[in-house]
């Protein structure tokens, strides 16, 4: 029997659950079920953060964290309940939850079946080095930025992450699907009296984030912004970066991208695959496997990724599915099916925005007048079917005139359609960067934009 | 738990610590939500877990673990050391924390009915007719309703003495209509939007909201907002009910009085605030009409609590007195810096996170109108109610909010519905616009405040009122 102390005994370095402990604790629990069918899933993570603010650590924190959550099924009943502990005692109590909440649920006609067992592609996202990073070696390394910044007479403040996590699921139809990977994140803001300038990187080795080279970009950017100018609200050609980008993104994924918000006519798709919704040209995909992403080779069901194409050359093509909504669609899952009990449906994770030529010096060079975004922030949907969302930009707005950067701006509050912006896109660049988000894991691989006619609605004080 | 506390706390001072405390959380959770009168998610969480903080060299560590052992707890103890002084070698000045008197209590939420000795099949029965009353409405799409529950029994335990047992029990109910036609899609929800009202109650709570009975209405306002006019583009009065108040006040004073992000911990990521301290009692924040106390002491709040996750007991205290800006959500380490001792403000999501500066129950104190005489009082502007959209920026000033449903008012008389309805402003001078403030008085609760790295979600409340503000601009976001 798997016991709590082998699970907490991973070795620096190593996966918090290795596959034979997964498959263990999957087993007893799977085994412990009295319900015609189980499903389970685990979840273990290790994550370590240095915070610092000030130019000082300020946070410094370390968790493990599991969850095994255990689905009972009884003809076309269902219930669902998880646990952090994972002694025998708990498998059993777990189990036996979950068998009655499904007892005293209403009969579901529209349940799907269990996954069947399929082989996921290979997808390597462990690294170990990341795994390992001590507290000493973040500590060092986010002080260099700190060092850097105060003998700047700047003021730093950001996190470095570092994460080791193991995911696995098994259903007594004799699905068993284990995946390890890494996660690694350094996010800086440096603030000068009256600017700021921010950086933000994911990668799963945390050796490949450069902390002091971003460092040293946010710095640029703090000391460029400084004595901010002011531009009137109204439409402007914008560079977005990869990070503002993303925020816009993503959203397409919450908004319809994914099959329940379209069967339920909530989504911008619904009523329009097949048709243009955005600008020619415009590629969305989803892809775990594109080597830039940080995504997984299965779904919380257990079913395989697969690459889907939701938008190509601007039509909507295609949307995410889950085993409920592939049933209700009479399709094959995709393999997009988020965590128990999924009240979201089935979601994009690894969206891929396609790529363009220029470099974002080009983008910046071949604009007479408009705005640099370094980022947008406090992002929110304002109209869902016209995928009209309002932020505001932040830590790193720029005046370009005549191809260069004029100067620093006050911080603009926008109104725009995501599905609009992707029309009015003049140019895409080269270089495309992950971003995963931490309240949901999800991740969207996009480059900088050059965008026309992009709606600022109000200014802020600073 | 004591045992595993004390395992901890001995290991944190034998490794160096001058300070530690160790939180020991079991909770439970329950998910009802029922689509179209079928049960869409029935699901059941059980936690348990432990997390140590450690202060050495005047620097934090933090380490927590879900195996609740004693080995654990010497392990996390002694790594929440090791990386305390991992953060000593980057520390300018040493963390210094405002006294406490160290408590021996134990607090409860009160309840009438226990949540979660409520049949399961009581609660799908619910829902199933509340979907049911909603589905009846031609047009509707989806007929959404949700029950939520949470039970959370926490040991704190500090160096300095404390040993501090709570059980906070939290509920949750409420319904959603989608309503299509053609290219538009309306929803309207019950009692308020994000899946209802939330409180520190029992199925008390439930019961008085009344579910089934507000189905009806709620369905039809959903499917008239479809053929509703656009909220026009203009600067107008503007009367605020309740529910949108209690987030105007959440974004607009609970988090910019958050002095934990006043000194710039939150800079990279939740952000900063306006109101720095040399605004301290010398800001009109807003007009004399405006009176915001955070107190954790209110019934049924969702930052009522006996004592913070620093053991410092629950406090009522004043952030706007008479439009003045006046006072600050506080912690041990913050307070100091300000010749103050800690308000009790410091919450953590669970054992896994670090307590941080967190709203408690952040409240406009109710004014003296009723919400029919206001109208009556008001010559033309707009009615809104009901949060759908919500943005603002680092620093808590320039914001834009959307409602639900909006109501002109037309010669004191509330009029026609309204759709996309809108404002924006910048928070100083929209509070400075507000010149009355009802009586019609809720404590609401907001489930999902996220702030923190690693990010935290907290639950907590504002008690909020009518309230009506002069020359707001509306209808932004849809114009040209």
């Amino acid at each position: 029997m798997s016991t709590p102390a082998t699970a907490g005994a991973a070795a620096l370095g190593a996966a918090p659950l290795t596959r034979e402990d997964a498959r263990g604790l999957l087993s007893e629990a799977l085994a412990m079920s009295a319900a015609e069918h189980t499903a389970a899933v685990l979840e273990a993570r290790d994550q370590s953060l240095t915070r610092f603010a000030n130019n000082e650590i300020h946070q410094n924190v370390t968790s493990r964290r599991q969850t095994l959550t255990v689905q009972a099924i009884v003809g076309r009943r269902s219930g669902i309940a998880s646990t952090t502990r994972f002694d025998s005692s708990a498998l059993r109590q777990v189990a036996d939850r979950a068998l009655a909440l499904a007892r005293l649920s209403p009969e579901d006609d529209r349940m799907p079946t269990l996954a069947p067992p399929a082989e996921p592609k290979a997808l390597a996202g462990f690294v170990p080095a990341t795994a390992a990073c001590t507290p000493e070696e973040r500590a060092a390394a986010v002080g260099a930025v700190m060092q850097a910044a105060r003998a700047r007479d700047l003021t730093s403040a950001g996190a470095l992450t570092t994460a080791a996590s193991a995911l696995a699921v098994a259903n007594t139809l004799g699905v068993f699907a284990y995946h390890p990977d890494t996660y690694a994140n350094f996010t800086c803001t440096v603030r000068a009296q009256d600017a700021s300038g921010w950086v933000d990187r994911h990668r799963r080795d945390w050796r490949a984030l450069d902390v002091l080279g971003l460092g040293t970009t946010a710095i640029r950017k703090a000391e460029g912004s400084r004595a901010p100018g002011e531009v009137p609200p109204g439409r402007y050609t914008v560079v977005l970066e990869p990070a503002a980008v993303a925020e816009l993104v993503a959203f397409l994924a919450w908004l319809g991208l994914g099959a329940q918000s379209e069967q339920e006519g909530r989504s911008f798709l619904s009523g329009r695959m097949g048709e243009r919704i955005t600008g020619a040209g415009v590629t969305v995909v989803d892809d775990a496997f594109d080597p830039r992403s940080l995504g997984r080779p299965f779904d919380y069901e257990g079913t395989p990724r697969r690459r889907v194409s939701l938008i190509e050359d601007g039509v909507a093509r295609a949307v995410v599915h889950d085993r409920r909504t592939a049933r209700a669609a009479g399709v094959e899952s995709t393999g997009h099916a988020t965590a128990p009990p999924a009240v979201e449906g089935p979601l994009p994770y690894d969206l891929v925005l396609g790529t363009g030529t220029a470099s974002l010096e080009e983008l910046i060079a071949s604009t007479a007048r408009g705005i640099l975004v370094t980022r947008f922030w406090y992002n929110r949907v304002v109209d869902a079917r016209r995928t009209l969302i309002t932020g505001m930009t932040r830590d790193g707005t720029f005046l370009i005139e005549d191809g260069r950067i004029a100067g620093g701006l006050r911080n603009l509050r926008f109104n725009e359609s995501v599905l609009e912006v992707l029309s009015r896109t003049e140019a895409a660049g080269r270089d495309a960067e992950p971003t995963q988000f931490d309240y949901s894991g999800n991740c969207v691989v996009v480059p900088a934009l050059k965008v026309r006619e992009f709606q600022f609605t109000g200014v802020t004080r600073y | 738990m004591q045992e595993l506390a004390d395992r901890a706390l001995n290991a944190a001072q034998l490794e160096g610590a001058t300070y530690a405390d160790v939180r020991v959380v079991e909770s439970r959770s329950q998910l009802v939500e029922v689509k179209d009168r079928r049960a869409t998610a029935l699901m059941e969480d059980q936690g348990l877990g432990f997390g140590v903080r450690a202060l050495v060299d005047g620097a934090w560590g933090f380490a927590a673990s879900a195996h609740p052992d004693a080995a654990e707890a010497e392990r996390c103890a002694a790594l929440a050391c090791r990386i305390a002084r991992a953060s000593a070698r980057f520390r300018l000045q040493p963390i210094a924390l405002s006294p406490v008197a160290p408590a021996r209590a134990t607090y409860q939420t009160p309840i009438v009915r226990d949540p979660f000795e409520v049949p399961l099949a009581d609660k799908i029965d619910l829902l199933v007719r509340a979907t049911g009353a909603m589905q009846g409405e031609r047009g509707i799409a989806v007929a959404q309703g949700s029950l939520r529950f949470w039970d959370e029994r926490k040991l704190f335990a500090s160096s300095e003495g404390a040993r501090i047992e709570q059980r906070i029990v939290h509920s949750g109910a409420g319904l959603c209509a989608y309503a299509r036609g053609g290219d538009d899609l309306q929803w309207r929800s019950y009692p308020t939007s994000f899946g209802g009202q939330y409180e520190a109650a029992g199925w008390e709570l439930v019961e008085r909201l009344d579910l089934v009975a507000h189905a009806p209405e709620t369905a039809a306002t959903a499917v008239a907002l479809l053929s509703a006019p656009q909220c026009p583009a203009l600067a107008t009065t503007v009367i605020l009910d309740g529910a949108q108040m209690s987030l105007q006040i959440h974004e607009s004073c609970g988090h910019p009085t958050e002095l934990d992000r006043v000194l710039g911990h939150e800079a990279n990521y939740a952000g900063m605030s306006f109101l720095t301290t040399d605004q301290l009692h010398t800001l009109r924040y807003g007009s004399p009409v405006v009176n915001l106390v955070a107190d954790a002491t209110a019934p049924r709040g969702l930052g009522t609590f006996g004592f913070d996750d620093e053991g410092v007991p629950a406090q009522k205290v004043d952030l706007v007195r008479e439009g003045r800006f006046v006072g600050y959500l506080t912690s041990r380490e913050t307070a100091p810096l300000l010749g103050l001792a800690s308000n009790g403000t410091m919450r953590a999501e669970s054992w896994a996170h670090i307590p941080l500066i967190r709203m408690t129950n952040i409240n406009l104190e109710p004014g003296p109108w009723t919400l029919a005489a206001l109208i009556a009082d008001t010559d033309d502007g707009i009615l809104m109610a009901t949060n759908r959209s919500w943005s603002i920026d680092d620093r808590r000033y320039n914001f834009q909010f959307g409602t639900e449903a909006g109501w002109e008012i037309k010669r004191g008389k509330r009029g026609r519905l309204l759709k996309n309805c809108t404002y924006t402003g910048i928070t100083p001078q929209f509070w400075n616009q507000c010149d009355a403030v009802c009586d019609d008085w809720e404590i609401w609760g907001t489930p999902n405040c996220g702030k923190g790295q690693p990010s935290q979600s907290m639950r907590t409340a504002q008690g909020a009122a009518s309230a009506r503000f002069r020359g707001i601009q509306v209808g932004v976001g849809y114009g040209a």
